[in-house]
């Protein structure tokens, strides 16, 4: 409880003492934002992590050898990040569902075990020691994560938004409406690589080191950022950012349950998506990966049902 | 989390700096209590909480008595670094435990050394870790950290101690290693046999690296196997050791296992069984040691909590006994936390002490210097002591 | 090479039998339930506690291990996927249900230890266990170069006799004609005076008796039981296998998890073991780009 009783009695100081904490809010929001541009527009992707990865691995490596500035560092992995978005969407894109987030899945791994960790240049197991400035990323985060939510709620609002919503709601439509099914689809999934891709360079600088973990750049990660988005709802922009901020709280939320804290975070997330399956923020949203005999929320059941 | 205050004592204690009765010395703690590192952050917790009893229940430091904070990092290096921050800039602590896991240690230290406060590893084996804690690979002669120490036995020591003591003793010339590439305590450890075998005369034929995560490490252990070395190196922890051990007994290999600090518990022991006998390992600490203190702590620890303390509780509890000792000779002003922490970790450079793990100093990078026991696995989920190796 | 064809069908076995049990849920109710690896890992470690802690013996210890399972598939019917179902949410919605009942279950046994509120159900916190030696005989023979060890051997019968009976049950039988007519259509099946939540209700049942079956006998075989076997060594690769086989396929699940286990072992013979780990998962990417219903599945599912 000290914990929240401080974020009121004395903001000022609690912010101070917390900005590990709040950054990390920040980074975790930008890659549930990322989460939401794929859902929002029907693809279940969960390839952040390894996007993540690239963003951290070239920008500390550009750090660490060619001394480069911070800001071209940064640009560098989210650009590469993105680069790389094109080319595995090329190929998956048309897989749908659980096939996407599987395939994701495979790429997240396969650059994770099979790359990362046999390239020398990356540290491969030891990881990548560097100099950070953990406590003076705040503002930057902070800023950024604003504006990415902006830019994706402004994006959401336009044609493009229109268009995703479309895809989502019945592909076989939007195809018919004579919407570009597959580079509306490839323009999500850039974009959400590209995030990805920022957040995890900037990841990387709030610690003195990377390494290639499962916790990190791997499947548990890519579920951890799945439950911001799922968590929070997926339909509006704020959603998947409440759930960022509440999964992230956890650990201080049930700081009382000490040891068994697990269960509790475990029980929460069950109660809050029985009881608000769309999510904590908004509705609707998450019809991606819903067969065609399933209820359909917004239209009454039938009585013989 | 959790916290503990003396219950009893209080009072001058007959110390002459008086300034220091009715204060509380505020230390903090991060530990692995939940997720994989919960194998060893629990008992470091339960080492370091019997002292901190102990000392208080005696009058404390000079009268002011000890109150430790424990935080749980879950095994995430994130998470460590923010209650790390947590604890030196909210709690306002004068000195920090841990973290658990090497990989959190290096996300910890340069964050405790940069915010100028004393931080004593007391589990962390990993390399780079003290005194070279802002080490990187494009600048590897960074300059020392001051507020970095560590009581818990390197492998950069215990390796190369046990290959030597192994060497010495049988004159084994084949080996084969077997890394697990994911994780940064077994890449560590990997490291180093690869830099110290060819001293003692071992060609390591073959470094075969797997998955942590992998289901069935016994494609791996036959292809060590099949190479038929003298030695079988093993420098992962948790369940793996005892895994490998029990496959290639099981596919009729006979030579040595060597290894590192992740044999070190009467878990993997017991888990390995008959095939682990014999399995060698340096350890820095063994229960049936003869130090002053050591029985002392032994008994303690079983009527506190029933049952045997293991290396991770002796160093622990000697994480408190340092700070304790350096807390009575700093002068503590109890004002000006900055101030104190610079005092603390000066007097800290100068402890000498009688603790479980023998006298205890710490070397000029802040290291342990202390005696090294060579054990092996007895088959039956215990070990026996093969070598005892002063401290240089 | 010989040996190491032995271990990729013994671990293909483990696969196999493991990814069944998600199949058999996806089948039917076209969702992935996340909570499948820690009922994997609950199968073992009921077995373990049964044996150490309360004595009896290893068969006996089994049954409990198997009851425990299956009624954690009720749980997950009950608290994760039935709610779900009546509030008419998406599917998505129910990975996160069972992620959180994985967390409770894997917390649970991580913190089980002898000063702890659950040193009834485990008492070696995260510790890594093995059965005690002599728990069953489990005699190794050498024949030739080969090295046969009964616990990993007997595994390969079982597996292959298991899907034999559910595959029998699924095509023959009255309760298996029920569970499909569910799987094509619920509301169909309804109509025709079918109890669809007590067929799900099965499917559960009989998915988690499978994956604590698989656990147990990994745990007995391998010599670890330990609060994360599930998620660290099965979870992802048992995806793998059903997305091989084609999702909601048996047999498919079977070939996709021997076909898995092949992969990897003959990656590190081929390629050395540094890489192994990540062929297996570029062969997943690879199978999915070339042959977006898996490799075995006939169909792709429209409504996915």
């Amino acid at each position: 409880m000290d914990f929240f009783i401080a974020l009121v009695s004395d903001p000022v100081g609690f912010w101070n003492s917390h900005t590990l904490l709040i950054s990390q809010i920040g980074i975790n929001g930008m890659l549930a934002t990322s989460m939401f541009l794929v859902l929002y527009s029907g693809q279940l992707s969960l390839a952040a992590p390894g996007f993540m990865a690239v963003g951290a691995y070239v920008s500390v490596l550009m750090e660490l050898y060619w001394h480069t500035p911070f800001a071209v560092n940064i640009a560098a992995g989210t650009l590469l990040a993105a680069l790389l978005g094109l080319l595995v969407g090329l190929p998956v894109l048309r897989l749908r569902g659980v096939f996407l987030a599987i395939a994701t899945i495979g790429f997240v791994e396969a650059l994770r075990l099979g790359v990362i960790l046999n390239v020398p240049i990356t540290g491969e197991g030891l990881g990548l020691k560097h100099t950070a400035d953990p406590l003076g990323g705040v503002p930057i985060i902070l800023v950024s994560l604003v504006a990415v939510v902006l830019v994706v709620w402004r994006l959401t609002k336009g044609r493009l938004g229109s268009a995703w919503a479309a895809i989502r709601q019945d592909e076989i439509a939007a195809l018919s409406q004579g919407i570009n099914v597959a580079r509306y689809k490839m323009i999500a999934f850039v974009l959400s690589a590209f995030l990805a891709g920022y957040a995890g360079a900037l990841e990387a600088h709030l610690s003195f080191i990377i390494a290639p973990l499962d916790e990190q750049y791997g499947v548990t990660r890519a579920v951890q950022i799945l439950t911001f988005a799922v968590l929070g709802g997926s339909g509006f922009v704020l959603g998947p950012l409440a759930g960022a901020l509440i999964v992230t709280l956890l650990p201080y939320i049930f700081l009382q349950a000490g040891p068994y804290i697990n269960i509790f975070s475990g029980i929460f997330l069950i109660a809050v998506i029985v009881f608000r399956p769309q999510g904590i923020v908004g509705r609707g949203g998450l019809a991606l990966v819903r067969p065609a005999w399933w209820p359909r929320a917004r239209v009454r059941a039938p009585s013989t049902g | 989390m959790v916290a503990a205050c003396g219950s009893t004592g209080g009072g001058g204690g007959g110390s002459s700096t008086s300034s220091y009765a009715g204060k509380t010395i505020k230390l903090g703690a991060v530990f692995s209590i939940t997720g994989a590192g919960g194998v060893y952050g629990p008992q470091s917790r339960d080492g370091a909480m019997l002292a901190v009893k102990q000392i208080n229940a005696s009058g404390g430091v000079n009268g002011a008595m000890i109150e430790l904070e424990v935080q749980d990092d879950a095994s995430l290096a994130a998470t460590s670094a923010q209650k790390a921050q947590t604890l030196i800039q909210s709690s306002q602590d004068l000195a920090l435990l841990g973290p658990t896991l090497s990989n959190s240690a290096v996300a910890v230290h340069p964050l405790a050394e940069s915010l100028k406060t004393p931080i004593l590893a007391v589990s962390t084996t990993g390399i780079h870790i003290v005194p070279d804690c802002n080490w990187t690979a494009a600048n590897p002669n960074s300059t020392p950290c001051k507020y970095v120490f560590r009581d818990s036995l390197g492998e950069e020591t215990a390796i190369p101690d046990n290959i030597k003591s192994y060497a010495a003793d049988a004159h084994p010339t084949t080996g084969v290693l077997l890394v697990a590439q994911d994780d940064k305590f077994s890449s560590d450890g990997g490291k180093i046999v690869q830099n110290t075998v060819a001293k003692y005369g071992i060609n390591l034929v073959k470094t075969i690296p797997f998955s942590k995560n992998a289901a069935d490490l016994t494609p791996y252990v036959t292809e060590a196997v099949q190479a038929n070395p003298n030695v079988i190196f093993i420098t992962s922890l948790g369940a793996i050791p005892a895994k490998i051990m029990n496959t290639a007994r099981n596919l009729g290999w006979q030579g040595q296992f060597l290894g590192g600090n992740g044999f070190n518990t009467a878990t993997v022991s017991n888990q390995a069984g008959a095939a682990g006998k014999g399995a060698r390992s340096a350890s820095a600490w063994y229960i049936g040691n003869t130090f002053p203190s050591n029985a002392d702590f032994v008994n303690a620890y079983k009527t506190e909590y029933s049952k045997d303390p293991d290396q991770f509780a002796a160093q622990g509890y000697t994480g408190i006994k340092i700070l304790a000792d350096a807390a009575k000779r700093a002068n503590l002003t109890f004002t000006d936390v900055a101030g104190d922490r610079d005092k603390l970790r000066t007097a800290m450079e100068s402890v000498n002490i009688q603790t479980p793990l023998g006298p205890f100093q710490f070397t000029s990078t802040h290291d342990v210097k202390q005696t090294v026991w060579i054990i092996e696995m007895d088959g039956k989920g215990g070990f026996k002591l093969d070598h005892q190796i002063q401290a240089s | 090479m010989d040996q190491q064809i032995l271990n990729a069908i013994f671990i293909g076995s483990i696969y196999a039998l493991f990814a069944v049990g998600y199949t058999l849920v996806f089948g039917i109710l076209d969702i992935l339930n996340l909570a499948h690896s820690a009922v994997f890992m609950l199968g073992a470690a009921v077995t373990y506690t049964v044996v150490v802690k309360y004595g009896h013996s290893f068969w006996i210890a089994c049954i409990v291990g198997l009851a425990a399972s299956a009624v954690i598939g009720l749980v997950i019917e009950y608290v994760c996927l039935r709610p779900l179902r009546r509030r008419q949410a998406p599917p998505i919605a129910a990975l996160i249900s069972t992620i959180g009942l994985a967390l409770v279950i894997v917390a649970a046994i991580e913190q089980g230890t002898s000063s702890s509120i659950f040193s009834w159900l485990w008492v070696d916190g995260a510790n890594s266990v093995a059965f005690p030696a002599g728990t069953v005989a489990d005699p190794i023979w050498h024949i030739g170069d080969l090295t046969l060890e009964a616990s990993k051997v007997v595994i390969i019968p079982i597996t292959i006799a298991l899907m034999l009976v559910l595959g029998y049950v699924m095509r023959y039988t009255q309760v298996g004609r029920g569970l499909r007519a569910v799987a094509e259509n619920p509301r169909a099946a309804r109509l025709m005076g079918l109890d669809v939540d007590r067929m799900i209700s099965l499917t559960l049942v009989i998915s988690s008796a499978l994956g604590g079956l698989a656990g147990i006998m990994f745990g007995l075989a391998l010599g670890d039981i330990s609060p994360y076997i599930g998620r660290d060594n099965v979870e992802v690769r048992g995806l793998a296998v059903i997305v091989l086989g084609g999702m909601g396929s048996i047999p498919g699940a079977v070939i996709g998890g021997y076909l898995l286990g092949m992969i990897e072992v003959l990656a590190l013979v081929t390629l050395g073991s540094g890489a192994s780990g990540g062929v297996a998962f570029a062969a997943l990417f690879l199978v999915l780009v070339l042959r977006p219903q898996g490799l075995f599945g006939t169909r792709l599912r429209e409504r996915l």
